[in-house]
């Protein structure tokens, strides 16, 4: 019995009540931040979990499966959040087969075991009634220390990619390249900021950075090819890295990264696991979404009637736009993201 | 839900618009569930006040306050993102006429606990509430007497927001942003000047003038607001309250204050159907993010973009050869069948469209069927009609609920109701209202956004237009009260004629004297006019006839702010034919009087039409008079002239 094929289990009320507790304050611009929204989903699955009533793989795979969907339904730009519920799928498997191997026979590794042992993986839950609460608390920990270490360790890698006397690219504000950049700054580097769709931001961390002892020169994001020829390195942060090595960009940063393939400019992508989502470029819902066009044109102007703005919320940069995603297991080229995927979730989470 | 009570930010929604702009869409159920884009303007507001950081909502209805409170209560049970975080409290009552009265009620409830935010269901924004809310804080710490601060959206003055609603003209001191002046135009006003007094620049260091203003129906007040409203009883809607307030500043010891709105934050008011169209293309715009077409519900990502701010829900289905051209939303399982063409239109959940129908800047609700070859242009379809073949539906038209439109039908500014529900039959009002609701053909050309004209009926007439009342005041017997407020209002208006007061004083007295003596406003139209024409200079004077248009003249304010709805100019009517027969001055006048107000706009071709038939039927004393019957041929004559000319 595969849990993704049943029907989904309905949810008791105050396991909603907590859901939309926390759709309301991310809605309500309380919870910002990728890296918050996925730690407040760990706190709130390890809720769920501990106060559900069964605690057998099955029923918690369910549980968290469908915490999960409704979490997604509500907040489908939420990427982080249902990759926390997947992560946390898949620590249920591994628990579920690690307590099945031990209570069958006992643990010898061998080659063979390990090719076989990846079906049971995959397919079903065994019939064993183990309480998993207990050993998955050491996963949850696990994975909180993960979340909440990430920006630092990616950031740890800077000094090994910004180089002394080099110009650095960036576009637009973003708390992780803010401090990737500002980890590097020792090494008397220059920087160029390509103002992003919210200019006041951009402004805000050039002072930032400039404060920390960074040159910084900010340009508008008319004059990205005009200077990218003299750029040595590009950094943006993604919104998502996506399985075929694609990412999710913030919008107008897909001119950022077209003009440096242009010229062959390194582009490092920073995007911390938990932005690895198991979407691809065909999934089209994630590519259009559109944001308010004051960012564009003011609304004052009454011709805003008669023409069609758009301003997507993301931009969507292909693999050959990359040339490393700088994650918290070190850096990694976009071909081998789909290995990245596997290692992290379970398949069958894939679509939750 | 323990939270600190003192510090929660609390607002109150007023449910009602109090005008008859969306009637008869709004006969049948609350403004709240008017849906704009497919989302009910309830879910915005409430979406609007849970996202700018409201804590307790509390919605006022004084019309159909129990579909409201299910509504509410099932969203509460259906656990909707706004319920977690806001404490929504319905509270009804259905003596309240008038925005005024509900801000009484409130300030007897005891219901405000400090500074407020007061919205009515009408409006569509993205502000932050509360954050706004501190601004107003710390404006009243620098001004003691500060009650209330005006939100407003700056936009070009050729802006739909504008030029179809009331225009505003607003100085404010530039420091401060206390506000000086406030003045609201009639639509279309072709007024080219304004007046701003000698005080107001000497005194103040330097003036901000704005004329490209946006009211959102959104005001940020202190505790002290519903006790004026109580203090005040001749307050009675948001303007009298600001005009009050501006104009006994001293008295009252209050002031007011502006803000305006910065680049990102949308606010937008639905108050009649030509923005109703600009807030649906607004937020199919995104305009309005985070509000959109999914506000309210709890699963997002259900529509389908498809270029040229196309949406359309993923169980719909639309025929390979339908054309979505831009603009449009398709709503659940709605079926589009082939060669079919729609434009700038909304169409709801589970309609279903024909072959070869064309619809452009139209609004289709729920349920809806529209059969083979129909076109329908600028026109309004409410919930669980029938659009036979054929049909052309042109130029505002507005179906209410439950029609069957028969083959072949052509309806121009028409607006349909069933009369039984169940009988499926189908009304036309009276023609004449088609001339009203007629599109506007010089509105900016090739424009097919236009959008429903209609006259403009003063909002703060609390009077609902019940014309067909048949209790005609003449035959009953004056009664005491009424006789003492006939005379104080002639009193005042010869009073306000020999001292030359301003008429917006006169309003002001008739309507105290109105309150004192418990009038209704049917009754407040007939006085105010039968004083007028009984006025003791008019019985004195040579040349009865010139005084009269001089005295129409002058009190043109006072009947302009009487005399504006069909039924008013009924009333208006009543009191001359009252009038002439009591009057020995005016005897043998009617016709020469009726047509001075004829010239002056006050009254129009239609009613009096409607009157000659009303005093040919009950055998008027005055029905066979010379002057009368003269000036009806002429009438008809003019009429049928103009009929050529066109």
């Amino acid at each position: 019995m595969s849990p993704s094929q049943g029907p989904v289990k309905k949810l008791d009320d105050k396991f909603v009540d907590k859901i939309g507790k926390f759709v309301a304050d991310i809605k309500n611009g309380k919870l910002k931040g990728s890296n918050n929204v996925a730690l407040s989903m760990v706190t709130l699955l390890e809720n769920i979990i501990s106060e559900s009533q069964h605690a057998t793989a099955y029923e918690l795979l369910s549980l968290v499966r469908s915490a999960g969907r409704r979490v997604a339904a509500a907040l489908p730009h939420q990427l982080a959040a249902s990759n926390v519920a997947r992560r946390i799928l898949r620590a249920i498997r591994d628990e579920n087969r690690a307590s099945a191997n031990q209570s069958g026979e006992a643990s010898g590794e061998s080659l063979q075991r390990l090719v076989l042992a990846t079906s049971a993986r995959r397919a079903t839950i065994g019939t064993t009634h183990h309480d998993l609460r207990e050993p998955l608390r050491d996963h949850i920990a696990e994975l909180r220390t993960e979340l909440e270490s990430s920006s630092s360790t990616v950031c740890s890698a800077a000094r090994e990619h910004v180089h002394a006397d080099e110009l650095i690219l960036t576009y637009g504000a973003s708390a992780l390249a803010e401090r990737f950049l500002r980890t590097a700054a020792s090494r008397r580097y220059k920087l160029i900021l390509a103002e992003g769709t919210d200019v006041q931001e951009s402004h805000a961390m050039a002072a930032r950075l400039s404060a920390a002892g960074v040159s910084v020169t900010i340009i508008s994001s008319a004059a990205i090819f005009a200077v990218m020829s003299r750029v040595n390195k590009v950094v943006v942060s993604v919104s998502a890295a996506l399985g075929g090595g694609a990412a999710l960009l913030a919008g107008g940063a897909h001119a950022v990264t077209q003009a440096a393939k242009y010229y062959s400019v390194p582009v490092l992508a920073l995007a911390p696991l938990y932005k690895l989502c198991p979407i691809h470029a065909s999934d089209d819902s994630h590519f259009n979404t559109l944001i308010a066009p004051t960012t564009a044109i003011p609304y004052e102007n009454h011709e805003v009637g008669d023409v069609h703005v758009y301003t997507p919320m993301y931009d969507f940069a292909p693999p050959d736009h990359i040339t490393l995603f700088i994650t918290n297991l070190g850096g990694s080229s976009p071909s081998y993201m789909y290995r990245m995927l596997s290692e992290l979730y379970d398949p069958n989470d894939y679509t939750l | 839900m323990e939270i600190d009570k003192e510090n929660v930010v609390q607002a109150v929604v007023i449910m009602d618009t109090f005008n008859s702009h969306f009637n008869p869409i709004i006969n049948n159920k609350p403004m709240g569930l008017l849906p704009v884009a497919g989302v009910s303007l309830i879910n915005y507001i409430l979406e609007a006040l849970a996202q700018g950081g409201v804590g307790e909502t509390i919605l006022f209805c004084c019309q159909d306050g129990q579909k409201m409170k299910d509504y509410v209560r099932q969203c509460t049970k259906d656990k909707a993102i706004w319920s977690l975080t806001m404490d929504v409290q319905v509270k009804m009552s259905d003596t309240c006429q008038t925005m005024g009265d509900v801000m009484r009620e409130i300030d007897a409830a005891g219901l405000i606990r400090g500074y407020f935010v007061l919205v009515g269901v009408n409006t569509v924004t993205n502000i932050n509430f509360a954050s706004l809310l501190e601004q107003h804080k710390q404006t009243c710490k620098k001004d003691k007497g500060a009650a209330m601060t005006l939100v407003y959206k700056k936009v070009a003055w050729e802006h739909p927001l504008i030029s179809s609603d009331k225009p505003i003209f607003l100085a404010a001191d530039a420091s401060s942003n206390k506000v000086l002046i406030h003045q609201k135009y009639k639509p279309k006003s072709t007024e080219k000047k304004i007046n701003l007094p000698l005080e107001v620049v000497l005194s103040h260091s330097e003036v901000k003038l704005h004329h490209n203003l946006a009211d959102a129906n959104i005001a940020l007040c202190s505790p002290s607001v519903p006790p004026l409203f109580s203090d005040n009883f001749d307050f009675q809607t948001r303007d009298d309250f600001i005009h009050g307030i501006l104009i006994n500043e001293e008295i009252l010891a209050s002031s007011l204050y502006y803000i305006l709105l910065k680049g990102s934050q949308y606010a937008a008011a639905v108050t009649n159907w030509k923005t109703y169209q600009t807030v649906c293309r607004d937020v199919l715009h995104n305009w309005a993010y985070p509000l959109t077409i999914e506000s309210g519900s709890f699963s997002q990502n259900n529509f389908l973009f498809m270029g040229n701010h196309n949406f359309r829900e993923k169980s719909c289905t639309l025929s390979r050869s339908s054309a979505l051209l831009e603009d449009v939303l398709v709503g659940a399982k709605t079926h589009v069948n082939d060669n079919t063409v729609i434009s700038k239109s909304v169409i709801g959940k589970n309609c279903i469209i024909g072959n070869n129908v064309t619809i452009t800047g139209s609004h289709i609700m729920n349920n809806v069927v529209i059969k083979d070859n129909c076109k329908i242009i600028n026109s309004f379809i409410d919930d669980n009609c029938d659009i036979e073949n054929d049909c052309t539906i042109d130029s505002g038209t507005i179906i209410a609920s439950n029609v069957k439109v028969e083959t072949g039908s052509q309806l121009k500014g028409n607006i349909l109701e069933s009369t039984e529900k169940d009988q499926e039959k189908l009304l036309f009002k009276s023609t004449s209202e088609s001339t009203e609701w007629d599109n506007e053909s010089s509105g900016s050309g090739g424009d097919d956004f236009i959008g429903f004209e209609k006259n403009w009926n003063d909002s703060d007439s609390c009077y609902s237009s019940d014309s067909s009342a048949e209790t005609s005041i003449l035959d009953s017997p004056v009664p005491d009260d009424t006789n003492i407020f006939l005379q104080e209002v002639i009193d005042s208006l010869a009073r306000g004629y020999e001292e030359k007061l301003k008429c917006d004083y006169l309003i002001l007295e008739i309507n105290s004297s109105r309150y004192a003596y418990n009038i209704q406003l049917h009754e407040v139209n007939f006085f105010v006019v039968r004083a007028l024409l009984s006025i003791p200079v008019l019985s004195e004077s040579k040349n009865v006839l010139s005084t009269v248009r001089n005295i129409l003249q002058y009190f043109r304010p006072v009947l302009a702010n009487y005399i504006k709805t069909k039924s008013s100019i009924m009333d208006c009517l009543r009191a001359v034919e009252d009038s002439c027969i009591k009057c020995e001055w005016l005897e043998g006048q009617s016709g020469l009087i009726l047509k001075l107000l004829y010239d002056a706009d006050v009254v129009d071709e239609d009613a009096l039409l409607a009157w000659y038939k009303d005093l040919q039927e009950n055998n008027s004393l005055i029905v066979n008079q010379k002057s009368l019957v003269k000036f009806f041929q002429w009438l008809e004559e003019a009429s049928e002239e103009s009929d050529e000319s066109d």
